[in-house]
């Protein structure tokens, strides 16, 4: 076993002197001990990055709680998943989480708190669905967890104390119409808020998603003309 | 042409017509392949429904081949399935045989005889779709016809494979019998009395147990994909759980895991502090009474070839992550934490296959071909793993219908999901109908989808199916 973690060391460290060197790769970040863990380049205007240590609440279950996740993922984090059976890991593929960095544990069970913790020992990101309400004394020893390991949890529903809160205000879907079309594209204006210096609410309009399943950021005003809609010019 | 010196004897028990090839099927072959172990140790699965023995030595212990086939056929009626037997040189020669002949008798090819046996046989029983095409174009319709071909000849014109069959229609094997050795007890177990009330003493036990287990597999030169500890209670209780092995844990790392095992053990009595799962000290997370028994068996025996991690490709799974992945694991069952992995299909639903941690597999359905009918991304982030019931009703209050002919009875105009409030419809797109396996009647499914947008601004996938609607995601 001793030689077998020299070993896994060694590899993790050649694996990261590749990461490091393939930097040119667009939107990929190389995850460092550094303070935060990255988030996609969309929704930097929100936050900054996943402050480590820290609980950030992204309102109901929604694409928007995959979004936040994506970034971290991309860059080499692993991703655990709790308490979300409904989970469409195509969807999370589509945001750019990497499937082959996610531990999904769809049942926790009433020991929930236990598991939290146990993959916040592994993983650097933990997206949660509390499947119960839980106590202040729950979230108070989750909250100690986060720091210990500084990690990150993502939860899908209400969180008090949560550092950063995030939501959805507005949501719009194109590409379909009445009995034709399909979906292609929804924009939303999601909205931050939060304690301390992340106390100024900031909006931001975004493609979540974008035609190809991305989260890509959309302009304020609404197009004249809907970019993701298919057009059609008669001809002859 | 005679077959080269020491070709092996060969005996094939064939049941024609077994019912399934999957995994139900095999463990119900096992009850065969016991029933055959009893007369000769060494047996060989080959498929489910037909397994193989070297015939020498059972035949001269029992006083002849057809004596031996003679039991055998008889062992097997005894658990009450029918089977026939062939015997010849050579596995190829010997499952013909048994195919060859009618239910629980036997052909025996006498020794030398197989090419002869062989001859008349045709192309086909080479089971090459290739050559059983090619073949008779060119005018050879036996395996005799085929075997007269000089062996080089066979090999330049019709390659590897081609030198393969052709090896097997000259009675020679394409490759040698590798028996299932006899399974040895290589389990190794520790009794405790008086009973332990504290995890401790079993998991110093454990590591000792482990040793022992590592060294009697080494003696055998193999090694286990997975070691199952069982763990039994003064008041029966037991408790099981299977761990990834592949030949890489240590002594301690086995005895580490029977340590979260035993952590994990659900509060047996009522009077375990139920709210605080975490906070519950070694000796009270043991059953009542103590624990009377370890085992620990190896499971799924491999030769031991030594392992080499991988260093690109695939994600390596570092030591902390596979930690925090197992303690879960020894939480919940081995199921319980599982990653995904993209697969072919056409739902959402089949487009993911779980893998438990630690276990190796194959997607369910193969991803990287087309899929005609699957929607089009973006795909939605909501899946849900049974659909719900839903109410889609048109302006005038009539459930919405869709026709043979994929018309749809009037535009939904109101949503209900799960018996949840009515939404009012503000765009929709369908019928898309998919019609899936109308080959096969069991799972046959003829379905039209929709999406629908609701003035809330929720998006979701439903479909219909004989009337019924069912929301199978959503896009949140």
């Amino acid at each position: 076993m001793g030689a077998n973690a020299t070993q896994g060391a060694e590899l993790s460290f050649l694996r990261r002197a590749v990461v490091t060197s393939g930097e040119a790769l667009p939107g990929h970040v190389v995850l460092s001990n550094e303070a935060v863990l990255p988030v996609l380049p969309a929704l930097r205007g929100l936050l900054p990055g996943l402050r480590r240590g820290s609980v950030v609440a992204a309102g109901p279950w929604s694409l928007l709680c995959l979004a936040l996740a994506a970034g971290a993922s991309a860059a080499g984090a692993w991703c655990a998943v709790v308490g979300l059976p409904q989970l469409g890991v195509a969807a999370a593929a589509g945001a750019g989480l990497d499937p082959d960095r996610m531990l999904l544990v769809a049942d926790p069970g009433a020991g929930w708190p236990q598991v939290v913790a146990s993959l916040l020992d592994g993983c650097e990101l933990v997206l949660l669905r509390p499947p119960d309400r839980p106590s202040a004394q729950v979230r108070r020893r989750i909250e100690a967890t986060v720091r210990r390991f500084g990690g990150v949890v993502v939860v899908a529903g209400e969180w008090d104390g949560a550092q950063t809160r995030l939501s959805v205000t507005q949501q719009e879907w194109t590409g379909i119409g009445t009995g034709h079309g399909r979906l292609r594209a929804r924009r939303v204006q999601v909205v931050a808020d939060g304690r301390g210096g992340a106390a100024q609410p900031r909006a931001q309009w975004l493609w979540l998603p974008g035609p190809d399943g991305s989260v890509t950021a959309a302009d304020e005003a609404r197009a004249a003309h809907d970019p993701f809609w298919p057009e059609i010019r008669s001809t002859g | 042409m005679k077959p080269v010196d020491g070709a092996p004897r060969v005996l094939v028990v064939w049941c024609p017509d077994w019912p399934d090839q999957g995994t139900e099927g095999a463990r119900a072959f096992e009850q065969v392949v016991a029933a055959v172990e009893e007369l000769c140790p060494r047996v060989e699965v080959l498929f489910p429904g037909a397994c193989a023995i070297g015939a020498r030595g059972p035949a001269r212990y029992f006083g002849g081949e057809e004596v031996l086939a003679r039991k055998i056929i008889d062992a097997v009626a005894c658990r009450g399935f029918s089977c026939q037997a062939g015997v010849a040189d050579g596995m190829f020669a010997a499952r013909l045989a048994a195919q060859a002949e009618t239910p629980d008798a036997a052909l025996i090819v006498a020794p030398g005889g197989t090419p002869v046996f062989l001859a008349p046989q045709p192309v086909d029983t080479l089971e090459d779709p290739e050559l059983a095409d090619l073949l008779p174009r060119l005018g050879i319709r036996t395996l005799g016809e085929f075997a007269a071909l000089p062996a080089t000849e066979a090999g330049n014109r019709f390659g590897a494979q081609g030198a393969l069959a052709h090896r097997l229609a000259r009675g020679l094997d394409a490759r040698p019998l590798v028996p299932r050795p006899p399974s040895a007890d290589l389990s190794v177990s520790m009794e405790f009395d008086p009973p332990a009330r504290q995890s401790e003493p079993v998991v110093f036990a454990a590591k000792a147990l482990a040793e022992q287990m590592h060294a009697g597999l080494a003696a055998k030169g193999l090694a286990c994909v997975r070691v199952q500890a069982q763990v039994t209670c003064a008041d029966g209780q037991e408790l099981t759980r299977l761990w990834r092995h592949d030949g890489l844990l240590s002594a301690l790392a086995v005895a580490e895991r029977v340590r979260w095992q035993l952590a994990g053990w659900p509060p047996g009595g009522g009077d375990a502090g139920g709210g605080d799962a975490g906070g519950r000290s070694s000796d009270e997370g043991i059953g009542v009474g103590g624990i009377t028994l370890l085992r620990l068996v190896p499971d799924q025996l491999v030769r031991a070839t030594g392992r080499q991690l991988g260093l690109w490709g695939d994600a390596v799974v570092s030591d902390r992550v596979a930690r925090a992945a197992l303690r879960v694991q020894a939480m919940l069952g081995h199921g319980s934490v599982v990653r995904p992995l993209l697969a072919g299909g056409r739902d959402p639903a089949e487009q993911v296959t779980p893998v438990p941690f630690g276990d190796a597999a194959e997607p369910a359905l193969p991803s990287g071909r087309p899929w005609p009918g699957r929607l089009p991304a973006p795909a939605p982030a909501t899946v849900h793993p049974v659909p719900l019931p839903a109410r889609v009703i048109d302006a005038s209050g009539a459930a919405v219908t869709v026709t043979g002919r994929a018309l749809v009875s009037a535009p939904p105009a109101r949503l209900s999901a799960d018996g949840g409030p009515w939404l009012a419809v503000t765009s929709w797109a369908g019928p898309w109908p998919v019609t899936e396996r109308w080959w096969r009647l069991e799972d046959a499914r003829r379905r039209a989808r929709f999406q629908l947008v609701a003035d809330d601004g929720s998006a979701w996938l439903a479909a219909v199916q004989d009337g019924q609607w069912r929301i199978e995601a959503s896009y949140d």
